[in-house]
């Protein structure tokens, strides 16, 4: 899993230290430097083009840390894999520096569906799409934060043209939905202890 | 392991971005604590020492933090120490408030092998009777005994513990962070759900328990559910009648409630006392009684807001009048928990019925093992008063454990834990 990814690029932590990149990170320390051809040190993050693989396939190919995913890929209108496609679920948050608040760039949520893109041709042969609980976000730099490198003036005028953008990069994240997949959240059962402390103090000897 | 590591996690950090210290349990413990036990140097100090009196869980925080990025939880060392020489209790008092232990201990694994456990615990702001729970979580995990003995690799030059190694005393690891709430708002919708199926959930949760002894449990899918019932939680820490606790730098739990604290015996005795104690007429009774300390408490008010369904008449009658003598909640608890513990004597009989005036003098009660039913007494209380009790009680333990079943889900799990 990661930890090969991780070795693979020399970051030699000691146990315990995972990569768990806030948005901002995903956005200031790699997605811009890799926009701007800076060198990303440690570079763990690989680029899979893109969207060629399924959200399972992604094990083995993206940095996949705790259950989720993160690889480059190329700004485009259908991200479309093997096996299914990303939907946008129309969500966009915008990704904010930690002290100044200072808009860095935008996170979308898509989800992904297993089938054939709806109108994707005239043929309606095949049967619905189903949905998945495979989570993807999209991290986008915003204008401000892009208009540094040269190359962006010129490549959001051709975004609307239905294009595949080769010279924008956006950075994903993919993990599977999972109702209690926080590490730091209770377990209901300690809940559920807090609850009855409560009544009374049920309490162990200490 | 990183023999070369020159990353200095406080001051500078080098920690690359993105990377966050999020150890495993696992990793705490196999790695971390166990090195810190046996006094082998930490190639990286991410793991700070903090005495737990002296500083304030927002203390903690700055304390601990690892580099300069932002952070959900934070890690460091403790060592513990026994409050009293002859007890077993852990003072973890600040000045501006105290950790309380919840629920039961929870055991971890290593390549399904026994590790350690882990303690859950609440900050309170205040002082022990009054506190008012935060939403500070402490997580403290600590080794195994034999895993510190029998592992190869460690060599126990353990001059802290001396020869006594109690889980009580020594070095343990911790994670405090802050507790959403966001279960809490969702379950309230779920309060009015009908009565058998609590219980069936109660009934399964119990046959977990019944094997807790054996290092199996883990599976806390069971007891799920419970919560979606338990509807939303009070804020503030149940008050004790006053006189119960004098000790003003407790961390609540202090020497007066011991008769709560023996573990149950997990073995035939136990099981035999349930069933030579005498049963109630009414089957029905002994079918539900002892869910009876959440309806009491229901009746008694405010803190748990979900009625479970399991009050019938009869139960409400039973109830009415034993709340004439059962002065509140917490009393009543000290009764379930004294007949858990095998422990019918008159002392905690006494102490349940009559704590505001006899308390003093229980307090003194030492830990009574007891395995017997003490019929004779030698009180002065009226002993009609807490016959009824006894009655509808063991009632309820002789059915449970005729269907091989240990009574009163989260008490008898919070006994099992201490073991």
């Amino acid at each position: 899993m990661g930890d090969n990814n991780n070795n693979d690029n020399n970051v030699n932590l000691p146990p315990g230290f995972r990569f768990y990149p806030t948005d901002e990170e995903l956005v200031v320390h790699f997605l811009h430097r890799k926009v701007s051809l800076l060198p990303c040190h440690p570079d763990v993050i690989p680029d899979l083009e893109l969207y060629p693989y399924d959200p399972w396939e992604l094990d083995g190919k993206a940095l996949g840390e705790d259950n989720k995913w993160y690889f480059y890929s190329r700004k485009t209108q259908n991200r479309v894999t093997r096996n299914g496609y990303w939907k946008a679920l129309g969500i966009e948050e915008s990704v904010n520096n930690n002290t100044t608040y200072k808009k860095v760039g935008t996170k979308k949520y898509f989800v992904f569906y297993v089938g054939d893109l709806p109108n994707n041709n005239n043929n309606n042969s095949s049967s619905p799409a189903i949905k998945t609980n495979w989570i993807m976000h999209e991290f986008h730099l915003s204008d401000s934060a892009s208009a540094s490198t040269s190359s962006t003036r010129s490549s959001s005028k051709r975004r609307s043209s239905n294009k595949i953008d080769y010279s924008k990069w956006v950075l994903c994240r993919v993990y599977e939905r999972d109702e209690d997949d926080d590490g730091t959240e209770l377990s209901c059962l300690d809940e559920v202890f807090l609850s009855l402390d409560d009544l009374d103090e049920i309490s162990l000897p200490n | 392991m990183p023999d070369s590591m020159s990353i200095s996690v406080n001051g500078q950090s080098q920690v690359p971005p993105g990377f966050r210290f999020h150890p495993t349990e696992e990793e705490l413990l196999q790695y971390y604590l166990k090195k810190k036990v046996s006094n082998q140097s930490i190639d990286l100090d991410v793991i700070r020492d903090v005495d737990l009196n002296k500083l304030e869980p927002w203390d903690i925080q700055e304390r601990c933090k690892i580099g300069t990025t932002p952070q959900n939880d934070w890690y460091f060392f403790s060592h513990k120490d026994k409050k009293y020489p002859t007890g077993t209790r852990t003072n973890r008092a600040t000045a501006a408030g105290f950790w309380k232990a919840t629920g039961r201990d929870k055991v971890i694994y290593s390549n399904s092998k026994r590790i350690g456990m882990r303690k859950t615990l609440v900050f309170y702001k205040g002082r022990a009777p009054h506190g008012l729970k935060s939403d500070w979580i402490m997580h403290e995990y600590r080794l195994d005994d034999n895993t510190i003995t029998t592992t190869n690799d460690i060599i126990i030059t353990n001059n802290i513990h001396g020869e006594n190694n109690s889980p009580e005393e020594g070095w343990v690891v911790c994670r405090i962070f802050k507790k959403k709430n966001h279960h809490q708002k969702s379950s309230v919708d779920h309060q009015s759900t009908s009565s058998p199926v609590v219980n069936t959930v109660l009934m399964e949760s119990t046959e977990e328990m019944t094997v807790f002894d054996s290092s199996s449990i883990g599976d806390e899918g069971a007891l799920e559910q419970i919560f979606q019932y338990m509807g939303k939680t009070g804020t503030t820490c149940k008050e004790e009648d006053a006189g119960t606790e004098n000790d003003t730098n407790d961390d609540t739990n202090d020497n007066s409630k011991n008769c709560r604290f023996l573990p149950i015996n997990n073995d035939t005795t136990t099981s035999s006392l349930f069933l030579k104690l005498p049963s109630l007429e009414s089957p029905n009774s002994s079918q539900n009684g002892y869910h009876q300390p959440i309806n009491n408490n229901n009746n008694n008010g405010d803190i748990i807001s979900p009625n479970f369904g399991f009050m019938n008449n009869h139960h409400q009658m039973m109830l009415d009048s034993n709340l004439m003598i059962i002065s509140n909640w917490a009393t009543l608890d000290r009764l379930v928990a004294c007949q858990l513990n095998g422990q019918t004597d008159q002392a905690s009989m006494d102490y349940c019925t009559d704590n505001n005036q006899n308390h003093h003098h229980h307090m003194q009660v030492p830990p009574v093992t007891t395995t017997t039913v003490r019929s004779s007494s030698s009180s002065n209380k009226p002993q009609a008063e807490y016959n009824n009790e006894i009655g509808l009680w063991s009632s309820t333990f002789a059915k449970s454990s005729s269907s091989s079943l240990l009574p009163s889900e989260p008490i008898c799990h919070v006994s099992n834990a201490s073991l």
